[in-house]
Order: C-alpha cells, then structure tokens, then sequence
C-alpha cells in the first residue's frame, strides 16, 4: 500500500466511526447535545436563574451636575429602548464595570454641564459629555453615540421652547457681548439686534405655543429646525482597556464547564468504539487488513480529533452567538481547543486499550473519565474551587482544557500564557497516545 | 498456495498448536476440522499473521509470512465472529473494508457490487446490517472477506447459526469461489458440510494435526468397520462388518433359519463410517468444554 492508499484507509476508518457515533443516539445525544444543555443550563443558573435582562445594552450613568438640564438629559438617557441603565455617583466605579465588561460603556454628564449649557450662545461651546466604552463592544457603541446626540439636541429644543431658560442664555450672551473688549461698536450693534430678533421670535414662539396647546396640537417649528450640521452637546468617547480578571456573563464560565462535557462524551463514546470494535471482530478484521496498525491507530485518532474539535467549536459557535461569549483571538481560541481535541485523543488511546472486554475497558473508561471531569471544572468552575481543590484539579486533562479555553475567552490570556495549558495538554496526549499505542501494538498481536 | 511448518504456539503452560504442519495447495479447498479448544482458531491467526508463532513458519503463496502488509494483501478472512458494523448498511460495510484495501472509485463500486451480488445481499444493500437475519450477516461477513479478491481465503465456521437456505447459498458460494481457483481453509463442526465441500481434511485435536487426507482416505483408514443392522420386528440386530454386503446376504440365506419362520426381517439398514465415525475415532467421545 502506497502512502496514499494508507491516508485513504485511515480516512474511512475515521469517517465510519464518526458515522457509528452519529447513528448510536445515546452516544451523538451525550457527546453533542448534553454538553449544550448542560452548559446553557448552568449559564441560566449562574446568571441569576434568567432574572437578568437579556438583549439590552447595560448602560451606566454619573450625573454630577444636579441641575434641572442634567436631570432631563439623564433621564432621557436611562428611558432609552435597547439600553438597560445603572446610575453610579462614582465615575472610577462605573469605569470599573466598564473594565470588567459588565457595562457596554457609562456616560458621564460633567459638573458644568448646565453652565455650558446656558453659556452656549455666548460661547458657541456646549457641554462635553464623555463616554467610556468597552472597546470590544463596536457596535454598540456607535448606536450609543448616536442616541447621546439625538438626546443633546432633544435636550436644547426643550430649553428653546423654556422661554425663561432661553431668556437667560440671551441675556448671558448680550451681557457678554456688551464686555467684550475686542469687539467693535458697529458688530456689537448688528449681535444685539440679532438678539432681539431672537428674543421677539422667542415671545411669538410662546405665544403659538400657548395657542397650538390650547388647540390639542404638539408644539412645532422653533429654533432647534434646520440645525443638522450644529451640536449643543460635544460627546467625546474613550476607550477603557479591559481588564480580563473575569468573566463578562455567566456563559462565559459555563462555556468551558460544556466542553469538559463534550470532550467526556467524545472519550467515552471512542473509547467504548474500539471496546466494541475488538469484541465484534471488526478489530481483528483491521488487523488482516494489509494496513499498519500505524494506520489503524492514526484512523480511530482522527475519528477521535474531528469529533472533539466538532464538539468544542459547536459549543463555542452556540456560545458566541446567543449568549455573547467573547472570542477575542480566535486563533488562540483554535490554539486551545486543537491542543484540548489532541490531549484527548491519547487519553482515549490511553483508555480505550486498557481493558480488553467491552464492559471492561468502556465501563472502567467511563468511571476514570466522569472522576477527571469533576476534579477538572465538570460540575463546578475550577476558579471558584477551594485552593486545594484548584490544586488538585492540576491532575485531570479537563482542568488543562478549561484553563486554555479561558485563557483564549474572557482571561484573554497572551499567547505566551496560554502555552502552558496548551503545552500540558500536548504533554498529556503524547504520552497517552504513546503508552496507548505501544499496548494497542502489543495487543494486537497477543490477540 | 500455503504452507505451514512445524507451527508452534503456546498460551502459558498449554500449547495450543503444537507442532503443526500442512500445505494446502492451489485451488484447494481444505477442511480443517476438530473439537472446541483443539487449535483451529489458533491455527489460523497464526496463517493470517494475527498471532506470531513461537516457533515455525508460515509461507503464503511463496511470498513468505503474512507479517508482511504485502502478502496479507492476498488474504481474505472471514472469522467465526460477526465482523461486521451493525450501524451501517451492507454497501458502507463493504464500501469501508475495500478502502482498506486500497480499492477506490469505480473498481471499489464494481467489486462491491460483485461481492454483494454473490452472497444474494444485493437488493438489501441499503439497509443497515444491524436489521439483516443472522444468516444475511454471514452472508454479509463472506463478502467482506471477498472484496478485495483475494487468492487465499479463510473461512472460520461461515455457516455456523444460520438458517438452511442462508447455509445453503454459503455453500453454493464457497463452491463458486473454489471452481475460479480460488484456495479455500474452511473451519466447521459441519462434517457433512466438510465432506460435501472439502477435496482435503485435516483433523486437528490438542495442538496437533492428527490427519490430512481425502474424506475417502480418512474414512479407509481411521473410519472402522460399517455396521449392518438387521431388524425383525422391534428386536435390531447389529453386525460390525468389513463386507456390509456379504453380511446382509448371509443373514438372508442362511443364517437364522429357525428364527426366519417367527422372526422374518423386517429391515436392513447399513451404517457406513463416514467423517464424522473418522472425526469421533480419532478425537474421542468425552465431552470437550
């Protein structure tokens, strides 16, 4: 058999196991579908049981300034469809939970925000809102800037259509006209003329007001018409850099705790395959081939690789989409899971070998298995583990797993970081592949 | 085609095949044949090159031992256990045990086809083989071990648990596959299937071989005599006997007068030794576990 031959052989070796995973319904059901339910089931739980609000923008606002404009402007930006809003008295703490993703972004209306206000016609400045915003929320944060400049100018039509307030920001704007050194009689003549245009417009305005209210009709018109390219409020937005000590939702954290499942799954399941495989005969059918048991043993791996990879980036795909887990370096991400899918794989070697009987090795595979799981981050995420627990966890390939999937999720660990899970893992396979491979070799032929 | 020399194997303190020689020619088909534990199964793991022998030597085809990924190429086995997947159909089953073969493509669907027609699957290809009867997964089983055309086929109990028309169409099988010169090992407990198909046979008990020849041979030699029963009524008398019928005619003519007017014959009934009077003559009557 030429190289070929050989590669097409352990193909179809892979290809039919996958196919006997698939068609046994217990083995697809606990190897793809348990792990999703499980860890959805645990996202739920963890997040609060579903009382969180869900599909919302998590908004946070500081209001420094008490004044009556402020308090419309953050009124009208807590009453906003989409956005969910906490409100801080602490910029640094609502900076805070910007840092640890638990806010898109926090708005902070400045002290001055009113006497800016009031000082635009005699300025031509405006209040300058800041924003700070998680830089990994994109989209969410062009729709926010959006929303603040649609609230500044709603906020300056309301001041227009307050008379009073409108009277003072002229008689601000005429007192700082009448001071101003530098400007020469002749352009103080045509400013306070154009101020009382405006003050006459402004005494009109209220009168068609007082009308149109009287008639039932909504105010229309007035100054705030006609000033696209103008804006009362400057809204400067920073980026926070996150800080990635934690988890941004609770899917975060059962996301890693599914793919301890999904890899249990794809373990069990293989290993039970080859148990099966040697009882049947189908084994020793493989065995007269002419194929090496090089061949034999890079097919079932194979079949193995694909249906771990399968499962983790099934989960991660879920994950991503629907409940908003972070993907920040998708190739470390597929780092991860490459070396989570090829530690297992000599695992499975390593157990499916150990017995010979079918009952033997799958119910003593499973028993080794369920134990790694647990210690490894299966039922209860091994970053809230007892230290001794975190310790001891060191010993299962699953707590390796989870480490790595962290680390290229919401740790957002650097790539250097990230090769000691990696590396472990690495480790955990090739010797199991090795052990498992030497005794699958000398098995066979004792067989 | 095979040839096997001084074949020893021991499984701790048993030997299992204890010095065993044979040369099964061109075109063949030989029976191998001998109680539960007596080392047929043994015998042939090691022709196949599943076990090595501790010592001796196996010679396929003159290519040397099937160790080789070369000579196990011309090797097709069909073994005594179901090796088959239940969770595919018959075609995938096949479809995967050719690409092991190295077989792909067109010549692949061909021999599929070809493999599937001769054991009568055809028109169940589709179905998953964990639906067939027990004797359609034998037929199943044969054709896996054809499908890469092999010259040297081994076949370890194919009809054993199957209904008469499934052990039937394995036997018209096998008998097709010997007249296109094929070289056929077959293992049974079936001595009538081993006498109907077999032009040799080799009893083989304890790890050894304890004959090869023709069935007419083994039954000339180790048979034992033929046994005349002659009945008068319900009293059977029984007569070992070389000449079966110079026996029956002296127990017509002449002898017995006085019991010839109260006691006429009733019936005669010749028992000729056969295989199996070969098979129970050289392995015993105790029952083997």
């Amino acid at each position: 058999m030429n190289i070929l031959q050989s590669i097409s052989a352990a193909v179809a070796i892979a290809v039919t196991d996958l196919k006997l995973l698939l068609r046994d319904k217990l083995d697809a059901f606990f190897t793809f579908v348990f792990p999703l339910i499980f860890a959805i089931f645990f996202g739920w739980v963890f997040g609060g049981a579903g009382g969180g609000e869900t599909g919302k923008i998590e908004l946070g606002i500081v209001q420094l300034d008490k004044s009556a404009s402020a308090t419309a402007f953050a009124d009208d930006l807590a009453k906003l469809d989409g956005f969910h809003v906490t409100r801080f008295d602490d910029v640094a703490k609502a900076q805070d939970k910007v840092r640890k993703g638990e806010l898109v972004a926090c708005v902070v209306i400045p002290e001055d925000f009113n006497a800016k206000f009031e000082d635009l016609f005699a300025t031509g400045a405006g209040p300058t809102v800041r924003g700070y915003v998680d830089p990994s929320r994109r989209g969410e944060t062009g729709l926010l800037e959006g929303r603040l400049t649609e609230l500044a100018f709603k906020g300056m039509t309301r001041s227009f259509s307050n008379t009073d307030s409108m009277k003072k920001q002229l008689a601000k704007a005429r007192e700082s006209i009448e001071k101003s050194k530098d400007t020469d009689p002749s352009r103080k003549f045509v400013f306070n003329t154009f101020l009382t245009g405006i003050e006459g417009l402004l005494a009109d305005n209220a009168r068609r007001a007082a009308k149109d209210a009287g008639g039932g009709k909504a105010p229309s018109g007035g100054l705030g018409a006609g000033m696209d390219n103008f804006r009362p409020v400057k809204i400067e937005l920073e980026q926070l850099k996150r800080d990635s000590n934690g988890p941004t939702n609770s899917y975060e954290v059962s996301l890693p705790q599914g793919i301890v499942w999904g890899l249990m799954g794809c373990v069990t399941a293989f290993v039970g395959t080859l148990a099966v495989d040697r009882q049947r005969g189908t084994l020793v059918r493989l065995m007269c081939s002419p194929l090496s048991t090089s061949t034999i043993i890079a097919g079932k791996s194979l079949a193995g690789f694909v249906s771990c990879m399968a499962v983790q980036w099934l989960l991660i795909g879920v994950f991503a989409f629907a409940f908003k887990v972070r993907v920040p370096e998708p190739l470390m991400l597929l780092l991860a899971t490459t070396c989570a899918s090829l530690g297992f794989v000599g695992l499975m070697m390593f157990l499916a070998v150990m017995g010979r009987a079918s009952d033997g090795s799958g119910g003593m595979g499973r028993a080794v298995v369920l134990v790694l799981a647990m210690i490894g981050g299966g039922t209860i995420p091994v970053f809230i583990m007892p230290k001794i627990m975190q310790t001891i966890s060191g010993i299962s390939p699953f707590s390796w797993a989870v480490r790595a999937v962290e680390g290229a999720t919401w740790r957002s660990m650097s790539l250097s970081e990230i090769m000691l899970p990696c590396g472990v893992l690495l480790a955990i396979g090739a010797v199991g592949f090795t052990l498992g491979a030497m005794m699958f070799r000398r098995n066979a032929s004792a067989h | 085609m095979l040839r096997l020399t001084d074949l020893r194997k021991s499984f701790g303190p048993i030997a299992a095949v204890d010095g065993v020689s044979l040369e099964v020619h061109r075109g063949e088909v030989f029976g191998l044949l001998g109680p539960n534990g007596a080392g047929k199964s043994t015998t042939i793991s090691m022709a196949v090159g599943l076990l090595a022998p501790d010592s001796g030597s196996v010679d396929v085809n003159s290519q040397g031992p099937p160790t080789s990924h070369r000579v196990r190429a011309h090797i097709g086995v069909a073994t005594q256990a179901l090796a088959i997947y239940d969770q595919l159909t018959g075609l995938e089953n096949l479809r995967m045990f050719g690409r092991l073969y190295g077989l792909s493509g067109t010549t692949l669907a061909k021999r599929v086809e070809h493999a599937l027609d001769l054991v009568g699957l055809l028109p169940r290809a589709k179905d998953l083989a964990g639906g067939y009867s027990g004797g359609m997964k034998r037929r199943l089983n044969l054709a896996a071990a054809l499908i890469h055309d092999p010259p040297l086929l081994l076949l370890d109990e194919p009809t054993a648990g199957v209904d008469p028309q499934s052990r039937n169409n394995i036997l018209d099988t096998v008998r097709e596959l010997a007249k296109q010169g094929r070289t056929i090992i077959y293992t049974t407990h079936y001595m009538e299937e081993a006498q109907r198909l077999c032009d040799r046979v080799g009893i083989i008990d304890k790890g050894r071989l304890l004959c090869v020849g023709t069935v007419d041979e083994l039954v000339r030699t180790h048979g034992g005599t033929s046994l005349v029963r002659v009945s008068r009524g319900e009293h059977e008398d029984a007569i070992e006997t070389d000449d079966p019928l110079r026996t029956i005619e002296t127990a017509i003519t002449h002898g017995r007068d006085t019991q010839a007017a109260t006691h006429p014959i009733t019936g005669i009934r010749i028992d000729r030794p056969d295989l199996e009077s070969v098979f129970l003559a050289l392995t015993g009557r105790r029952l083997r576990d």
